[in-house]
């Protein structure tokens, strides 16, 4: 067992206790319809509302605008309040958390499908609802050559088939060398698994070719309509390279570990692909225009490949930050310290990009976002990196990204300005239904005012106010009078001990 | 090989002094008038449309007037002090010969051409505590200096013997061992290998210092001058205690010892002692806080915990604390960051404002020059875009001494 015996239980206990309001919550507005009022929306389509009023059905928005111009159904659960503001869901264009374990030791396994790693549990997607993150693109770690197929999920549920908004969506590469291999093995590998898709395509062709040969000649002194008996396949797809007579296999037939990279070259797979320098960025493209799939790849890059950013632009590619948002190096020359503002490159480059929270010491997108307008980023560039971009990267735009009719109901509704630091994530809505709730969050609650309470309790002069039944009762009093007066004694011996004997 | 070195190090001298000069010329210039939208002072209610003006590299006037060129930003703060600056202080930053080496200051160890100081400006610190390394139980001297300026600490320092340093916990003993009849001898072999032994070490070097006990020896007789200089008051003691049995420790020597000014440095669980914390009148210097509250000490693979409220918790209960950035460079977890992740905590603007400048100027007696801004003080002030410590704003200007470090005019991002 990975997990300790206490933390396990622990989080066990937790996790419970969160669905335990989740259920409560999920049933008020599960299956009806749910109103949203907020004193400002952050619609993402146009600009801000203010007294504002959202309402979903059936899990879609089927109006949005000022309060006193949207009815409010009289059916309908209401959420919010005048001091909040809502703003869309956030979208996590790509990450690797909230697995079991994120990298496979195979170098190429696109036959595995991350559904079978997926913690429900994990603390990262009950991080996702603090943060105020609705979808969620979860793909293999970058520890691999190709990776398995990931999955976009709604950080909310028990199961995986709870979670899942698309099964089997997107594919990880990596130009950066997995543990153990260079540069150059990598890229060795990578051109490697795709010429061996290649000859195994042609040797089945072949080997086809040669049977049906035989197969027609018999058929033909059988007298029989060969053509007809036999299932055909598709012709092979895509933009770059062809194996002519594909169509003669049905794809049924082709191996599980090929079939991944054949829908890949026919472009019918997203790709994302991970880059750990400005080096890999080159790499990554050439594997990708190669075989067809960069109208499908989205660079998934650390602070230090900004130097690669006018091949990005160049590619067209959208890219996902998964570094800080500002690479800080020391000059080999000067010895000096320099800093690059890693969005405000590529948005002065016109690489559209993703925010991600990736990085462990900025994770919340609003956070995110906020630091980037404080380094300069357009406000509108910023936030756009944590709701349309990435939901335009997943091909989820029509669903999320944007508080509009028709979407999905995936809001975030903040207790202040979503920028400022002072706010704080008061309900998630997910498809309509309420997920979260802060002042039901235990954890959070841990995380803000401590796990343990203080050993003691502060002097009575400090807190100020006696305790109220205390004047009720005017035994009561007396008694506790006498009590604090013994206590102070017993406090007055353990300092003359300490003294002498610290601790 | 060695003309090889040598001409490297003439090379570096060459591009560090030209470097240097080019520093200064930055900006010769120290007056200047800044105009602000609000000028937060941490002496006193913030002024609207305000302006501060500088000459001759002290604050000439705060509210109207003065002259030179003018620069215009949305808000002006004092400049920031961090208690806890980690410039060079590695190995090389405490004499490790003996446990106890109080007279000895890291001002003899300073690296005044490091990058690092330059990372310090760039996140608004223009006042900084840097003091030795805590691999003894009391390690020295720690002085409090300019983090720009001329590369000399005679232009550099604002105080001297700032504060006295000594360690309580995991990290002085660490790496050390018992002593054993077949090994080699070195000095890890007979250093303690406890927090009781510690401990012990700290107790001894104060009980021997009343007793006068070793004074023959001359380095002993100057570590009992600065024990003594402690323990009337004149030198503070800044203790590293990071655990709640190491903040305890820390509270029963001073209480002990009835030493008069302690700050507990680095004292990530100090917010679970509100009772003697407030009993012992310590001040308190925060670690930078992790989102997720868990701080890990390398050396020993120990994991403390610090909520998001522990600034809050010591401004209620009105103990003196400080906030600190230790040098990060990462953007999100600098001193600034800390001041904007403390308000997240409940904390108020001002005590967080007051936390990152007049709080640790007064901790380690640097109030009369820097800390605030008002009349006299030295021209130490950072410019921002916006409402300071918030993350949609950024610094853009940074004065130190009335010379303009950074540029606010200059469109960098």
């Amino acid at each position: 067992m990975k997990h300790s015996h206490p933390s396990f239980l622990a989080r066990a206990a937790l996790s419970s206790a969160a669905l335990g309001s989740l259920a409560v919550l999920g049933s008020a507005g599960s299956d009806g319809k749910l109103v949203i009022e907020a004193g400002r929306i952050v619609t993402q389509a146009g600009p801000d509302i203010e007294d504002g009023r959202i309402v979903i059905a059936d899990g879609r928005i089927v109006a949005v605008g000022k309060a006193s111009e949207v009815e409010k159904p009289w059916d309908a659960v209401v959420l919010g309040g005048k001091t909040m503001v809502a703003f869309p869901g956030f979208v996590e264009a790509h990450t690797s958390q909230g697995m079991d374990r994120s990298n496979e030791t195979l170098d190429v396994a696109p036959f595995l499908d991350i559904r079978d790693s997926i913690d429900p549990v994990a603390y990262y997607f009950e991080d996702c609802l603090r943060y105020g993150i609705t979808t969620v693109n979860v793909q293999q770690g970058a520890n691999c050559i190709i990776g398995g197929r990931g999955m976009i999920v709604r950080p909310t549920g028990m199961t995986v088939e709870e979670m899942t908004v698309r099964p089997t969506f997107g594919i990880k590469l990596s130009a950066q060398p997995k543990a153990g291999k260079s540069r150059a093995t990598q890229m060795q590998s990578l051109r490697y698994a795709f010429d061996d898709l290649r000859s195994y395509l042609e040797d089945l062709v072949e080997k086809e070719r040669d049977e049906r040969g035989h197969a027609k000649r018999e058929a033909l002194f059988q007298g029989r309509d060969l053509e007809e008996e036999k299932a055909n396949g598709r012709a092979m797809g895509g933009t770059s390279w062809k194996v002519e007579g594909l169509e003669l296999i049905p794809r049924g037939a082709l191996d599980e570990k090929y079939a991944p990279l054949l829908d890949l070259v026919e472009g019918n797979q997203a790709v994302f692909f991970h880059c750990g320098d400005a080096l890999d960025v080159a790499h990554a493209l050439e594997v990708a225009r190669t075989n067809g799939f960069l109208a499908r790849t989205t660079l998934v890059i650390e602070e230090g490949c900004w130097k690669a950013a006018d091949l990005m632009a160049e590619a067209g590619v959208p890219v996902v930050l998964d570094g800080p948002l500002v690479e800080v190096r020391r000059d080999p020359v000067t010895g000096d310290e320099e800093e690059t503002f890693v969005p405000g490159v590529l948005q002065d480059k016109g690489v559209r990009f993703a925010l991600s929270s990736e990085n462990p010491n900025t994770r919340a997108p609003a956070f995110q976002a906020a630091l980037a307008i404080g380094r300069g980023l357009d406000r509108a560039v910023a936030l756009d990196a944590v709701t349309r971009v990435p939901a335009e990267i997943l091909g989820m735009g029509n669903d999320v990204g944007s508080l509009e009719v028709g979407k999905l109901g995936n809001v975030a509704l903040f207790s202040g300005d979503p920028l400022s630091v002072t706010s704080w994530v008061e309900h998630v809505v997910i498809e309509g239904r309420p997920v979260y709730d802060r002042s039901k969050d235990v954890r959070n609650k841990q995380l803000l005012e401590g796990i343990q309470q203080p050993n003691t309790a502060p002097p009575t002069q400090v807190t100020g106010e006696e305790p109220e039944h205390a004047e009720e009762d005017e035994h009561a009093k007396k008694d506790e009078a006498e009590k604090d007066e013994k206590k102070k004694e017993d406090e007055k011996e353990e300092k003359k001990d300490d003294g002498e004997t610290p601790r | 090989m060695r003309s090889i070195t040598a001409r490297l190090v003439v090379l570096l001298v060459v591009v560090t002094a030209a470097r240097t000069a080019a520093a200064q010329q930055r900006s010769e210039q120290d007056h200047w008038t800044v105009r602000a939208a609000m000028v937060y002072t941490a002496a006193g209610a913030p002024i609207e449309k305000g302006s501060v003006a500088i000459a001759d590299g002290k604050i000439a006037a705060v509210g109207g007037g003065g002259g030179g060129d003018v620069l215009e930003v949305a808000a002006v703060t004092p400049g920031l002090i961090d208690l806890s600056i980690e410039i060079d202080t590695g190995n090389c930053s405490v004499e490790q010969s003996s446990e106890v080496a109080a007279a000895l200051s890291v001002a003899d160890s300073l690296d005044l051409f490091s990058y690092e100081w330059d990372r310090a400006l760039r996140s608004g610190v223009t006042t900084a505590l840097a003091v030795p390394a805590d691999f003894d139980v009391v390690g020295g001297l720690g002085v409090v200096l300019k983090t720009g300026g001329p590369p000399t600490l005679e232009a550099r320092l604002v105080r001297g013997d700032a504060v006295l340093r000594g360690a309580i916990g995991t990290q002085p003993s660490s790496g050390n061992s018992m002593p054993r009849f077949s090994a080699p001898q070195s000095f890890y072999y007979r250093r303690p290998t406890t927090r009781m032994g510690v401990e012990w070490v700290f107790r001894k070097f104060f009980w021997d210092t009343l007793q006068g006990e070793g004074a023959d020896d001359e380095r002993t007789a100057d570590d009992q001058t600065v024990a003594r200089r402690v323990l009337k008051g004149d030198l503070p003691l800044s203790i590293r205690a990071r655990a709640t049995q190491d903040v305890r420790t820390a509270i029963y020597l001073k209480e002990e010892f009835g030493i008069p000014r302690v700050i507990l440095h680095d004292a990530v669980e100090a917010w679970r002692e509100p009772e003697l914390l407030v009993r012992s009148k310590v001040a308190v210097v925060l670690p930078p806080i992790p989102p997720d509250g868990r701080v890990e000490d390398g050396f020993v693979n120990d994991s403390y915990f610090v909520p998001l409220d522990a600034a809050k918790k010591l401004a209620d209960l009105h103990v003196p604390f400080a906030l600190s950035g230790q040098s990060n460079a990462t953007v999100g977890t600098r001193i600034a960051d800390q001041a904007g992740l403390a308000q997240r905590g409940g904390l108020s603007f001002e005590a967080a404002l007051a936390a990152v400048t007049i709080e640790p100027a007064r901790m380690v007696g640097v109030q009369d020059r820097v800390g605030s801004i008002e009349v006299g003080k030295d021209a130490d002030l950072v410019l921002w875009s916006g409402k300071p410590f918030e993350p949609t704003s950024r610094i853009v200007g940074v004065l130190l001494n009335g010379r303009l470090m950074i540029d606010p005019r200059a469109e960098t991002r």
